[in-house]
């Protein structure tokens, strides 16, 4: 008993103390993978301890929503993808974008040619596969764009909620399907689909790619100077990371690797996403650039009926601190 | 603080007001117990309301049970479409199918021991498959539409019944079939006069245990893949956009349908094993 309440006052004065200060938990958006491969490079090669930083990196999954993981105080900052972070802001969450080490969107839709679908018109009367979750908004946002209803009537498309796999468009319960340009349309290719059997329509291409994968933070934590210190230090290492990464992609992926607690991804794998991903942040230094965030709300209001958002947010992204950590 | 301290104060009120109405002589009617029942239910919501006003708790965490029941009154064409679609298409067909092939089996197991040394062995490992392993097969074998949920049911509830109806078709003691034997009945005459009456309680048992499995097994089933309808769809999208409101909304709708299915055939129990002492009063 004794020893209990030491151990409690112990950790009472430690979670409150100096180390506290230094303590950084990420969350992920999705599990392991060279997708964050610029975190764990950062962990791996020092440049967090370098800043006095210790970086717990919390992987996610098909059941963990970050926006929630952070809304609960799991998390100080948190990877998500722009269109869930303004859409739980406008649910109340005020998260705030500090940094964007993806340039440009891995999103696409890929579909088999034998489909005869050549150009998004010949999209209605198709099933097509989405990822829920959060993740739908990129695909609801374009659709509204085409001015495609979603509900499954003869004009429109049917929509499937596909899980986190390709099997739909294996199976051909579905002409397309979402896949990210550094994963999942690799794992078509490797099902044994040839490129040439596939036809992929590039978000990026079309005009309504969204920002993917920024780092966001609780507004109100921003207050707080020490707080933001913290969340420079982060983001100065973490950019040395990301750019160690795409300099050197076959040992990131080997990073990625070591720190995959479940063994569930394979080099090929990895070292083939590492190199997808480094055309993705490319171009970036991490500081946000104010047009791509505009064309991201643009996209995201042009919802037709059913928008993201219903009004272009306020204060939902700083350059505070990347020009603090990027001077 | 003011939500707080009104909170605290009514909930000594109203637990101070039960327990003298369950103390009292219309605490011992039916309609004394509902009414105690209902008081409770009704601080427990106040508790929550007050609390989540009262400390601010963020809606993303805990909505406050008006915001849901607000939610549940402004989409209820879509709750609805969700339960056709879930309840109605998937659970429900899969637990007839399920519960129907249960008692075949049992009588097939029961008629033969071949069976029931080769059948119960894989019926026992199919029920110790869990739900997430099965649910993505069988929604690529029957696609994404509520077929794969209702299999996912069947394989659910498959088990628990036969279980209870295998027990229950040996219920019956040596002396009571001797006797159907002294009177010359054939073994279908011995089922249905004897052994089949004889097993209902473990039938219903089984039935019983089987409505809530088929609730779970279509909700969760629908988090695999699934047309864009459907409870278990609705809740997993709903989390990730932060609409807890609304999954609150899809829990409500199946509390209510997972207890009124249960009470069906609770009372369709009563109905039937009216003899049983457990029914006796």
């Amino acid at each position: 008993m004794k020893k209990l309440v030491t151990g409690a006052i112990f950790l009472a004065f430690a979670s409150a103390g100096a180390w506290a200060a230094d303590d950084v938990t990420l969350q992920l958006k999705w599990v392991t993978q060279a997708q964050f491969a610029g975190y764990y490079v950062a962990k791996d090669k020092g440049f967090y301890e370098e800043e006095g930083l210790n970086v717990t990196i919390k992987p996610g999954g098909p059941d963990i929503a970050p926006t929630q993981v952070i809304a609960g105080g799991g998390a100080d900052v948190i990877v998500e993808w722009m269109p869930a972070a303004l859409a739980a802001r406008e649910k109340g969450l005020p998260l705030v974008n500090i940094a964007q080490p993806y340039k440009s969107s891995g999103m696409m839709l890929t579909c088999l040619a034998e489909t005869g679908i050549t150009s998004p018109k010949d999209f209605p009367g198709k099933t097509l596969g989405v990822w829920f979750f959060g993740n739908e908004y990129p695909f609801l946002s374009w659709m509204a764009t085409l001015g495609i209803p979603t509900d499954g009537s003869a004009n429109g498309v049917t929509v499937l909620k596909q899980g986190f796999n390709v099997d739909p468009l294996l199976q051909k319960q579905a002409a397309c399907i979402s896949t990210m340009t550094y994963n999942e349309y690799w794992q078509v290719i490797d099902a044994g689909i040839t490129p040439e059997q596939l036809v992929t329509f590039k978000y990026e291409d079309e005009g309504v790619a969204t920002l993917e994968d920024g780092l966001y933070v609780m507004e109100e934590n921003l207050k707080d100077p020490a707080f933001e210190e913290k969340m420079v230090k982060f983001v100065r290492a973490s950019m040395k990371g990301w750019k160690y990464a795409e300099e050197n992609p076959d040992e990131a992926a080997m990073i990625v690797l070591e720190n995959d607690e479940t063994g569930a991804q394979t080099e090929n794998h990895q070292k083939r996403m590492m190199g997808e991903v480094a055309k993705l942040t490319a171009g970036s230094n991490g500081a946000l650039d104010p047009a791509d965030y505009e064309r991201t709300v643009k996209v995201l209001l042009g919802g037709g009926s059913d928008p993201v958002i219903s009004k272009a947010p306020e204060g939902a992204y700083t350059l505070a601190i990347t020009d603090k950590a990027l001077q | 603080m003011s939500w707080i301290v009104f909170v605290t104060l009514f909930w000594l009120a109203a637990w101070a007001f039960n327990v003298w109405l369950a103390r009292s002589a219309f605490g011992q009617t039916r309609a004394g117990r509902i009414t105690v029942a209902a008081v409770f239910g009704v601080t427990l919501l106040v508790l929550w309301e007050g609390m989540v006003r009262g400390l601010e708790i963020n809606p993303v965490i805990l909505p406050a049970p008006t915001a849901i029941a607000a939610k549940f009154a402004a989409s209820g064409h879509l709750l609805w479409g969700d339960f056709l679609q879930t309840f109605v298409k998937g659970a429900l067909t899969g637990y007839v199918l399920g519960c129907g092939a249960a008692v075949v089996v049992a009588v097939l197991i029961d008629r033969s021991p071949f069976l029931a040394r080769g059948l119960l062995p894989v019926g026992n490992f199919v029920a110790a498959l869990p739900i997430v392993g099965v649910a993505p097969i069988l929604v690529m074998w029957f696609g994404f539409d509520w077929h794969s949920k209702a299999a996912v049911v069947v394989v659910m509830v498959f088990f628990p019944v036969l279980v209870n109806v295998v027990a229950g078709l040996q219920a019956t003691d040596r002396m009571q079939r001797d006797l159907m034997a002294t009177w010359g009945a054939s073994w279908w005459q011995t089922m249905w006069k004897l052994r089949l009456p004889a097993a209902m309680p473990f039938l219903f048992n089984g039935l019983k245990i089987a409505t809530t499995l088929a609730l779970i097994g279509a909700i969760v089933a629908e988090f695999f893949g699934s047309p864009i309808v459907g409870m278990g769809f609705r809740i997993s999208t709903e989390v990730g956009r932060l609409g807890l409101d609304m999954v609150w909304a899809e829990i409500a709708v199946a509390a209510i349908a997972g207890s009124v299915f249960y009470g069906l055939v609770s009372l369709a129990e009563k109905g039937v094993t009216f003899w049983h002492p457990s029914q006796r009063r």
